[in-house]
């Protein structure tokens, strides 16, 4: 029930958001080119000339020694040598004095033979004379010998050169651009919910009701714009209902008061009884003003929340290497991934933690507290002068993370019913991937441009801004705490889950090794590995975006087929063995392409395997769930998981140690592989339906 | 000024623009300025070279490089060739400058930090920053594998933005107006969009206040395909109206009861 | 603005540099300079080495004349004159002045006073030294000869070989030494050795047979003329370049002579003079750097001086690559040679 379509709105305004950003980009950018292009062609002439005199000099020592120019030894070489030296120079050549090419390197004789024969250079041409042909830039001198002219040197340099050169900016314009598109897309959803949907909604619950004619409630909505200004007119009207009501009831009061005539007084009073079994007021004398949040809230600044944190992602393990280590003992290598490690620590610790806390001090002040360490880590990290240093604020980071996003969590399961909870949820799992698409590669290029310590200092600054954008929505509505956990529930009851041998083959087969395979692999192995293998901070961001790219396609889909097939255990089973060969694409190739390819299987592994892995919780420990509740035993796999999180790069650094960059992917690859074989022969025997046997075992 | 849903999405809008525009400049000047002062360093770095392949060569030959009298012309001559080139000098290992394209500063030294690139026994070029200029050296190699001092070249360090100021500034001033172009199309465009949600508003708005007025006309024409909210507002608006005319012929009633006795 | 900065650093320079610039108030170096054949390039590369860098320095200039009676006598003056630092030049001289490392007698060497010696072809076959590395004891020095691969390299870069030729005097031990390594470096670098000893009579090489192992040399195919360091040859060096160049045949000479004062067209040496500067260097080191001549390697000088002969070239119309040309010497008398 929502007002107009705001999904067809929302398509308009996404089209708008393409039609203001896009045009402009691509003007402005041909239009810098085309500027830049212009201001760097007086310097290739320049450097052209500067070459062309050194080959001239040289071969002015060569003639004036009285070697003819048509039998210069070894041209090519020395060519070859000029050019290799001076990227931006395309060819060398030697002519003859009426232009018959001798040597001629980096160009086909054809393209130059025809434009160098109509030339006629003379000895006047002291500085050289420019000439276009075709793409090519040529500058031709004079060589003089003991009797006059005896050949022309020619230096040529290539238009598209400078255009090659700056061609590598376009990657980045179009990271800028495809990021700011859907920044664009989450504040326009923003904005549409907060200022349209979300209001209407509440209209529409009004509605609803006062089209039964009750006419006891408002919505609290005080906006100056068109919604506002509707709601108003809206809210007049109930309002006038109510008045008229409550004057009539003043009214009727006073009669039956005032009247000595019970018969009149009791006319009055069915008066009074019809109306009110027709309509229905409030009984506090005034409509209750209904205020209501929804869980789409907390998607922006959750987005930026995330979006920030992900800036580091491609060059955390980079910058740990280019910052001094300070411990001896420890090798340089586990100093690298230490940073990462000790992170997802600070998110383990701070999300088993943050589950209790929330309970009793509500998610605004969990989220208040979590700001404070996530600030004070991303600000610290910037200002690291040590691996330990670094290490230390990237854990105080996590702890915020941790709180941070266990409170938007809450929020978001607190606003929702049972009954739109998964898309509340689906709302919180989309824009934490969007955030890791856009933060992973705009991270990199930002990286390259301004350093990593100030990319920490903008992290901080969106940590901020999303901050403030949080606390200003949640203060507007604190939702009351009306669940209160049985505390005493989980504890030393709930760890005898481990001989359900179900539960535990799925924590330590397939949660674990998914999360060393995402924090060893792709988290450390794969920046570093690109970064050794000379690729740029923006380059390695374009190939890590690739992983929440695919996670994003595939989990969606997949979500949808478990639910169908029911085929869970299989797609966790099928995902760890997607994910394991993948990184073992390192076996069979080189280069760049197995790297692609071990994100691209890690984004189907985990997009396939991690919605199912959940939700088969309840049929692999029904009496658990029963017992404890099934949030406390999915916390507890979610606990469980991180140690993966945490091995997972201290092993691939001792790999790394032992074996180099490729063995230490090819050893955690195995690694993973033969976990996700063992799960996948042991789910074989997990058969389906709620298991009784565990009650057997139960006290 | 009220911020109404058309200005609220264009300020969104707008801001996103200006931000990404400005960052997509950035960059984009970072990256010229990166391809254009390495294009400057490696063709001041060509003329180093140059000049030391001459010095060497003469100091090949057992000359001292503080002999080598010809040099001098030489580097006249290489700054005579380019007035971008602040100077061109030639000092010794103890920094003591034997040549320099300002024949007054003959004899005097160069700055400490000049010296550290020669400690090391190779030919590796260096590039240093002196207040204002940039400086690009080689260090210069006799035969004995000795190094006997550097020849280093000055451009000034504003290089870019003093050859190219004018043009980025049109260029600045272009993208300007292209963010302004686009931030109006936007106002228009974002009021456009919005139209369809303003008017229905306004519509459901209007049949309100005719319910509310004692004579309107309950049925809300004109309002087209409304789906199921605009069905359930018509019952509410019909819903408001009769409770209005309900409560006004109860009140009616009682007045009339309370009048009779 | 860089003037300022400049005036700033001046000060910092000259006080770090004061007890260099000092010295030349102070008492010069006292050298001794035993020669073996007289005055020339490597001692003028010395004693200019000091000149160029500022150092100052009082030669005390001996000459033995080839007359090997002569050595104990300086050995003697040198103590008694108590200078700072001996220069030795040649094998006999260093070896009766400064002792080989296992016979070495304090009475009849010089050994509390540092020494640098010049141009010992063997200094480690003369036991000079024990190994090139280090001196093991108060003597540094320089070598001179470019080892034989070096060489080919140079012969390869100008024209690839596949002939080589050599005419050597056989009774001179350091030409088959020569022709023994030129062959194990054909085996590596794809050419075959073809060698042409000069007549012997009386035990005495007979210069008139040169041109003849030239024409022998040629009709075997050859392609490019080897030239060992013989004295014999150097000696009739017009003899055989001129021979060579009649042939038509592009010659390498291991020593400059040939090419400096002759017809060869192309030599790849460290010329003397350069090796005076170098030995001049560690004498520097020794003197004003206070480092232990055991301490400092013994080695040649670092850049080999290629000559081109290049009347000879243009004669030969074989021409030189750029690359070599620009790094090379060139000889340019101006007066065409005919073959």
């Amino acid at each position: 029930m929502r007002l107009d379509s705001s999904r067809s709105l929302l398509l308009r305004l996404l089209m708008l958001a393409v039609l203001v950003l896009v045009p402009p980009m691509a003007i402005a950018s041909l239009r810098a080119l085309d500027r830049f292009e212009e201001g760097l062609s007086p310097e290739m002439d320049r450097k052209a000339a500067a070459i062309g005199r050194d080959l001239l000099a040289q071969v002015d020592r060569a003639v004036s020694y009285g070697i003819p120019i048509d039998k210069l030894v070894g041209v090519d070489e020395f060519f070859t040598t000029l050019l290799n030296g001076n990227p931006e120079i395309r060819y060398l050549g030697l002519t003859t004095a009426s232009g018959d090419i001798l040597f001629l390197s980096g160009a086909l004789s054809d393209q130059l033979a025809g434009q160098y024969r109509a030339l006629h250079l003379t000895e006047a041409d002291m500085t050289g004379r420019k000439t276009d042909i075709g793409a090519f830039v040529d500058l031709a001198l004079p060589v003089r010998g003991r009797d006059g002219l005896v050949g022309q040197v020619h230096v040529g340099f290539d238009r598209g050169y400078i255009a090659a050169q700056l061609f590598g900016i376009f990657y980045d314009i179009a990271v800028v651009l495809g990021t700011s598109l859907i920044i664009a897309f989450e504040i326009l959803l923003f904005v549409v919910v907060f200022n349209i949907s979300g209001p209407m909604k509440l209209v529409a619950e009004v509605v609803h009701q006062a089209r039964r004619g009750d006419f006891t409630r408002v919505p609290g909505i005080t906006s100056a714009d068109e919604v506002g200004h509707f709601v108003r007119a809206f809210n007049g009207a109930v309002r006038q209902v109510d008045n008229a009501y409550r004057g009539l009831m003043a009214y009727i009061d006073e009669v039956r008061t005032g009247h000595f005539d019970r018969n009149v007084a009791e006319k009055v009073g069915e008066v009074a009884d019809r109306v009110r079994f027709l309509f229905r007021f409030n009984p506090s004398g005034a409509p209750q003003v209904l205020r209501e949040k929804l869980s789409s809230d907390v998607r922006l600044p959750l987005f930026l929340f995330v979006f920030a944190e992900e800036i580091s992602r491609s060059f955390l393990p980079l910058y740990a290497q280019a910052l001094p280590a300070q411990v001896a003992g420890l090798s340089p290598e586990l100093m690298t991934a230490l940073p990462i490690a000790v992170f997802m620590a600070g998110i383990a610790l701070g999300s088993l933690w943050a589950g209790a806390v929330t309970e009793r001090l509500g998610s605004r002040k969990v989220f208040q507290f979590g700001l404070f360490p996530a600030v004070l880590g991303c600000v610290m990290s910037g200002l690291s002068h040590g691996v330990i240093e670094l290490s230390l604020w990237r854990g105080i980071a996590g702890l915020g993370y941790a709180l941070v996003t266990v409170a938007c969590q809450s929020y978001i399961s607190k606003t929702t019913s049972d009954s739109n909870r998964a898309t509340g949820l689906g709302g919180y799992v989309g824009a934490v991937l969007t955030a890791a698409i856009c933060g992973t590669a705009a991270g990199g290029v930002l990286a390259d441009r301004i350093g990593y310590a100030p990319s920490f200092f903008v992290s901080t600054a969106l940590i901020l801004v999303s901050g403030w954008l949080l606390s200003q929505l949640l203060s507007m509505a604190e939702i009351p705490q009306s669940v209160v956990m049985a505390e005493e529930r989980h504890g030393t009851h709930l760890l005898r889950i481990f001989s359900n041998w179900r539960f535990s083959i799925l924590v330590l087969f397939a949660a674990i090794p998914a999360k060393m395979a995402l924090t060893g692999y792709f988290f450390f192995l794969v920046p570093l590995s690109l970064w050794d293998s000379g690729h740029s901070l923006p380059e390695i961001a374009r190939v890590m975006v690739l992983y929440p790219v695919v996670m994003l396609a595939v989990s969606s889909l997949s979500t949808r087929l478990a639910d169908q097939m029911g085929w869970r255990i299989g797609q966790v089973a099928l995902g760890g063995l997607v994910g394991g060969a993948g990184i073992l694409a390192a076996l069979a190739f080189d280069g760049t392409l197995p790297l692609v390819i071990g994100i691209v299987g890690l984004g189907i592994s985990h997009g396939m395997s991690a919605s199912p892995q959940l939700a088969s919780i309840p049929d692999i420990c029904w009496i658990e769930c029963q017992r404890h509740g099934r949030t406390q035993v999915l916390a507890l796999l979610r606990t469980l998981e991180r140690v993966g999180s945490f091995v997972g790069p201290l092993l691939a650094a001792v790999f790394l140690q032992m074996w180099g960059g490729r063995g230490a992917i090819i050893g955690l690859g195995a690694v993973v592989l033969v976990m996700a074989m063992v799960f996948a022969m042991v789910a074989g025997a997990y058969g389906n339906g709620p298991h009784l046997e565990t009650e057997e075992d139960a006290p | 000024m009220s911020w109404s849903l058309a200005r609220k999405v264009s300020a969104a809008l707008i801001a996103i623009l200006v931000s990404t525009m400005m960052v997509m400049s950035l960059f984009g000047f970072f990256k010229f300025e990166e391809v254009m002062s390495s294009l400057v360093r490696s063709r001041y770095s060509f003329v180093a070279f140059t000049i030391k392949k001459k010095v060497e060569d003469s100091l090949n030959l057992g000359f001292a490089l503080r002999q080598l009298r010809q040099v001098q012309e030489t580097i006249e001559l290489e700054k005579a060739r380019d007035e971008q080139i602040q100077g061109i000098e030639i000092y010794d290992a103890r920094g003591e400058i034997l040549f320099n394209s300002d024949r007054g500063r003959i004899g005097a030294s160069v700055p400490e930090t000049w010296l550290d690139p020669l400690t090391a026994t190779s030919s590796q070029p260096f590039a240093l920053m002196d207040e204002d200029s940039n400086v690009v050296g080689l260090p210069l190699v006799n035969n004995l594998g000795k190094v006997e001092g550097a020849v280093v070249l000055l451009y000034p360090s504003g290089y870019v933005e003093r050859e190219l100021g004018a043009m980025l500034g049109r260029l600045a001033l272009e993208i300007g107006g292209l963010v302004v172009g686009f931030s109006l199309l936007t106002l228009v465009v974002a009021s456009l969009a919005l139209r369809p949600v303003r008017r229905r508003l306004a519509a459901m708005e209007a049949g309100l206040d005719r319910a509310l007025m004692k004579d309107g006309d309950v049925a809300i024409a004109g309002l087209g395909d409304l789906g199921e909210f605009d069905g359930q507002f018509d019952e509410f608006v019909g819903k408001t109206r009769e409770a209005i005319e309900h409560i006004k012929t109860s009140t009616d009633e009682v007045e009339r009861l309370d009048r009779l006795a | 603005m860089i003037g300022r900065l400049f005036f700033g650093v001046v000060t910092a320079v000259l006080l770090m540099s004061g007890p260099v610039a000092a010295e030349p108030a102070a008492k010069p170096y006292r050298i001794y300079m035993a020669l073996w054949r007289g005055w020339e390039d490597a001692a003028q590369g010395f004693k200019d080495y000091f000149t160029n860098q500022n150092i100052p320095v009082e030669l005390i200039i001996r000459d033995a004349g080839q007359d090997r009676s002569k050595l104990p006598e300086f050995v003697a003056e040198a103590k008694q004159l108590g200078v700072d630092l001996v220069f030795t030049w040649g094998t006999t001289v260093t070896v009766d002045m400064l002792g080989t490392y296992d016979t070495v007698d304090p009475a009849k060497h010089i050994t509390d006073i540092p020494a640098v010696f010049a141009i010992v072809s063997q200094p480690v076959g003369a036991k000079v030294v024990p190994n090139l590395a280090s001196s093991g004891r108060n003597i540094a020095g320089t070598s001179y000869l470019v080892p034989m691969d070096t060489q080919i390299n140079l012969l390869q870069s100008y024209r690839s070989v596949r002939k080589l030729g050599m005419v050597y005097n056989p009774l001179e031990k350091n030409s088959l030494v020569a022709a023994d390594e030129l062959r194990d470096l054909g085996k590596r670098d794809g050419y075959d050795l073809v060698v042409a000893p000069v007549e012997v009579v009386d035990g005495k090489p007979v210069v008139e047979s040169i041109a003849s192992k030239v024409r022998d040399l040629k009709a075997a195919g050859v392609d490019f003329l080897y030239i060992p360091p013989d004295t014999f040859l150097n000696i009739n060096r017009d003899v055989l370049t001129s021979a060579a160049l009649a042939e038509k045949i592009p010659s390498f000479a291991a020593a400059e002579n040939p090419v400096l004062s002759s017809k060869a067209m192309l030599g790849g040496v460290y010329r003397y003079y350069t090796v005076g500067q170098l030995t001049a260097y560690k004498a520097e080191q020794i003197l004003v750097h206070k480092i232990a001549p055991a301490d400092l390697p013994v080695d040649p000088p670092k850049r080999l001086s290629i000559i081109i002969n290049m009347p000879v070239v243009r004669a030969l119309e074989v021409y030189p690559p750029m690359s070599l040309l620009s790094l090379a010497e060139v000889v340019d008398s101006g007066v065409e040679v005919r073959p």
